[in-house]
């Protein structure tokens, strides 16, 4: 009987295709905009787990609040505080440094190109991706003997030396007033896809170079905050409080002065943000949802008019109220499940389209489509209610005697 | 259960797979019984008497023509024979059965089971093919798919429409989809087939053809009614109930004419009206 009543209903929706196409536009542009949204949604939510997967989501910063009022001298680390807490906690953090950065205007031959430095510690790469092309990275040697050896992309490169294997090649840059001459050590090729590009700012004309922390610091050595890496997600949490508690007492502050941001939070707030917007266009999608429903009432409720003659010869035949009921429920269900599927295409579509544009993999969940296409033939069922009780509630012989 | 339970019975009514006690309780030899029925249809600016108390009985197996002129009511008796409609006042008793105590789903299934209806304007669904009307009576009996199929072949090979099973109605010319809807008509072996003027929207051979159909399917058993203004149509019965604004005028028996008969002159009609308004007399 239900494959029946689907036979019928496909037949009544073939009958006049344009009509149920027109009929279904709601639904198609309401499923369809769910779709996308919902899609791109899960894709930047990818991409924030990729790019936080890439930089490391147990990366974390601690510093004494930016909210504290009074500053105190003693807020600031130094470089003993900093190896006292990498003492302390051993194995539980795989890599520390004082998050040191400047900018310098680098200059070989008669080339200058301004500069990104970054302090490090030689087992950077052992938390960081660093595709190495050229020579060697930084090494114990050079962070402890503070030597002013730098390892770049090859974008830098090619900017400063017109060639990527820069190898060997040295600049003079002046940092913290002390003028010096930096060489090469190591040359590394930076890939980033569209969406890092975007957030991390990718660079083109200026230069980026790593070089061993303990030049960035020295030597001042007031360090605003320190930033590291644990040793896996699931024992973060306890560490990162350890460490808030820890820093909390050497500098003589309550802990919740105490600042820590982990990369985990950060992906946390993103997502957070993606699934209000999501929540938000998905309301308005549900409002055009609501209008293809009334769209899908309207057309049956003329279709009933235009078919008591038929509900009539059904019902002389024996048809009960149920039969007819069923009857044209199925068919605006699977009106709406129609527009459910050519919405999902539409949005699905344009989603997958956009990414082969922008160069990013995409993500169309099968579950949230099952649930859309589920969905809009509910919407089907519910505005089908009144026009096929309508329907089935007809009189024979009124039905019949319809001209 | 008279001939239920065997071919492709899936689903049933009521109860421990049985249909409800209406539906089986007696074999009535009075088929139908009307007793002081009447109808009368309100339209709300004024109520016309569309029957005026009525008594009827017709036993299973008659063959039976209903006659009278336009407006004489005889639509308003079939309909309710059919169940489609209720007498205002009074009781239409199917086979033992009081039908004005009915809920619709009740009555659904009266006309389902016991009654073939056969209008005049056909009432094939359109863009169906012939094979589904025909099966449609035994979709609303659940019947399984398989025998559906296979007994529609039948009913549609039976009225000479086997090459046409696929046809839809807008293929097919008039006296054949009056035919196919004699076919759905007995889908259900239904014990009473009721006609109300099949042949008035068809050529005079197609008629022929039609009535000798019904001939052959009241020699088989089945009771039939059929209503029409046309005496050679009503030459085929065995008994002739004249209507005259809502009342039985006369109410007699027929020699029926047989099967393959020349067809009859004028005169021969006439003189057998002459004859039958005679009988109306006595
Ligand atoms: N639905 C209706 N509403 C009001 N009057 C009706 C209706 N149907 C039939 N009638 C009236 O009942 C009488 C009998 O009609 P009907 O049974 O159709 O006659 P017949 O079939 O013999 O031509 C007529 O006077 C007709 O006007
Ligand atoms: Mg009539």
């Amino acid at each position: 009987m239900l494959i029946e009543n689907m036979k019928m209903a496909f037949s009544a929706i073939q009958a006049s295709k344009m009509r149920s196409f027109l009929t279904m536009l709601g639904i198609i542009i309401g499923i369809g905009s769910v779709i996308s949204i919902v899609s791109i949604g899960d894709t930047m939510r990818g991409l924030f787990a990729d790019l936080y997967g890439k930089i490391g989501i147990t990366q974390a910063y601690v510093a004494i609040g930016y909210w504290v009022d009074e500053r105190r001298q003693s807020d600031y680390f130094n470089l003993e505080e900093m190896e006292r807490i990498k003492e302390i906690f051993g194995d539980e953090i795989t890599y520390m440094d004082c998050d040191s950065q400047t900018s310098a205007d680098a200059s070989c031959a008669r080339t200058t190109v301004k500069f990104n430095f970054t302090g490090i510690d030689y087992n950077y790469n052992e938390v960081q991706p660093i595709n190495l092309i050229y020579g060697r990275f930084l090494n114990e040697g050079d962070v402890l003997g503070r030597r002013k050896n730098v390892v770049m992309d090859t974008v830098s490169a090619v900017n400063l030396f017109g060639e990527e294997n820069a190898v060997g090649k040295s600049f003079r840059t002046t940092i913290y007033g002390t003028t010096d001459e930096y060489t090469v050590v190591g040359v590394y090729q930076k890939d980033m896809d569209p969406f890092e590009a975007m957030m991390m700012g990718a660079n083109t004309e200026g230069g980026e170079a790593f070089l061993p922390y303990t030049i960035l610091t020295w030597p001042n050595d007031m360090i605003y905050d320190l930033r590291f890496f644990c040793r896996s997600e699931e024992t973060m949490d306890e560490l990162c409080a350890n460490i808030k508690n820890y820093v909390a007492r050497i500098k003589d502050r309550r802990p919740e002065e105490i600042q820590l941001i982990t990369a985990r939070d950060q992906m946390g707030q993103w997502n957070g943000m993606l699934g209000g917007v999501s929540t938000a266009v998905g309301g308005i999608a549900a409002i055009s949802l609501l209008v293809g429903g009334i769209g899908i009432m309207n057309i049956m409720l003329v279709s009933v008019t235009e078919r008591t003659r038929e509900i009539g010869i059904r019902k002389s035949l024996g048809a009960r109220t149920r039969d007819i009921l069923v009857q044209f429920l199925t068919e605006s269900a699977l009106l709406s499940a129609c527009g459910g599927i050519l919405g999902t295409l539409l949005g699905g579509g344009l989603v997958m389209a956009g990414g082969l544009l922008m160069g990013i993999p995409t993500v169309v969940r099968p579950g949230v489509v099952m649930l859309a296409v589920g969905f809009s033939a509910l919407v089907g069922v519910f505005f089908g209610m009144y026009p096929a009780s309508k329907a089935a509630k007809k009189d024979p012989i009124e039905a019949l005697r319809y001209e | 259960m008279r001939q239920g339970k065997q071919n492709g019975e899936r689903r049933s009514f009521g109860r421990k797979g049985q249909l409800p006690d209406y539906m089986t309780e007696n074999i009535c030899e009075d088929l139908i019984r009307l007793e002081d029925m009447v109808k009368i249809y309100d339209t709300g600016v004024l109520k016309v008497l569309g029957l005026k108390r009525i008594n009827l009985t017709i036993h299973r197996g008659e063959f039976v023509a209903i006659m009278g002129q336009s407006g004489s009511g005889k639509s308003t008796l079939m309909n309710i024979l059919g169940c489609l409609d209720r007498p205002t006042i009074g009781h239409y008793y199917l086979d033992g059965v009081d039908v004005a105590a009915m809920n619709p789903d009740q009555l659904s299934l009266i006309r389902n089971r016991k009654i073939g209806f056969v209008f005049q304007s056909f009432n094939l669904i359109s863009r169906t093919s012939a094979l589904k009307n025909v099966e449609l009576p035994m979709t609303y009996a659940r019947k399984s798919k398989k025998f559906r199929e296979e007994r529609a072949r039948v009913l549609l090979e039976r009225v000479g429409l086997g090459k046409r099973a696929d046809h839809m109605p807008n293929e097919l010319s008039g006296g054949q989809r009056q035919r196919v809807a004699i076919a759905r008509a007995l889908a259900n072996e239904p014990p009473l087939l009721l006609a109300d003027e099949p042949t008035g929207n068809l050529d005079t051979a197609a008629s022929v053809e039609i009535m000798e159909l019904f001939s052959q399917l009241h020699k088989e058993g089945t009771t039939v009614v059929v209503v029409t203004h046309e005496e050679e149509i009503a030459a085929f019965t065995e008994r002739i109930i004249r209507f005259r604004d809502g009342q039985i005028v006369s109410d007699c028996p027929n020699v029926p004419r047989e099967c393959g008969e020349e067809r009859k002159t004028d005169a021969s009609v006439k003189a057998e009206a002459a004859q039958k308004g005679d009988e109306a007399l006595c």
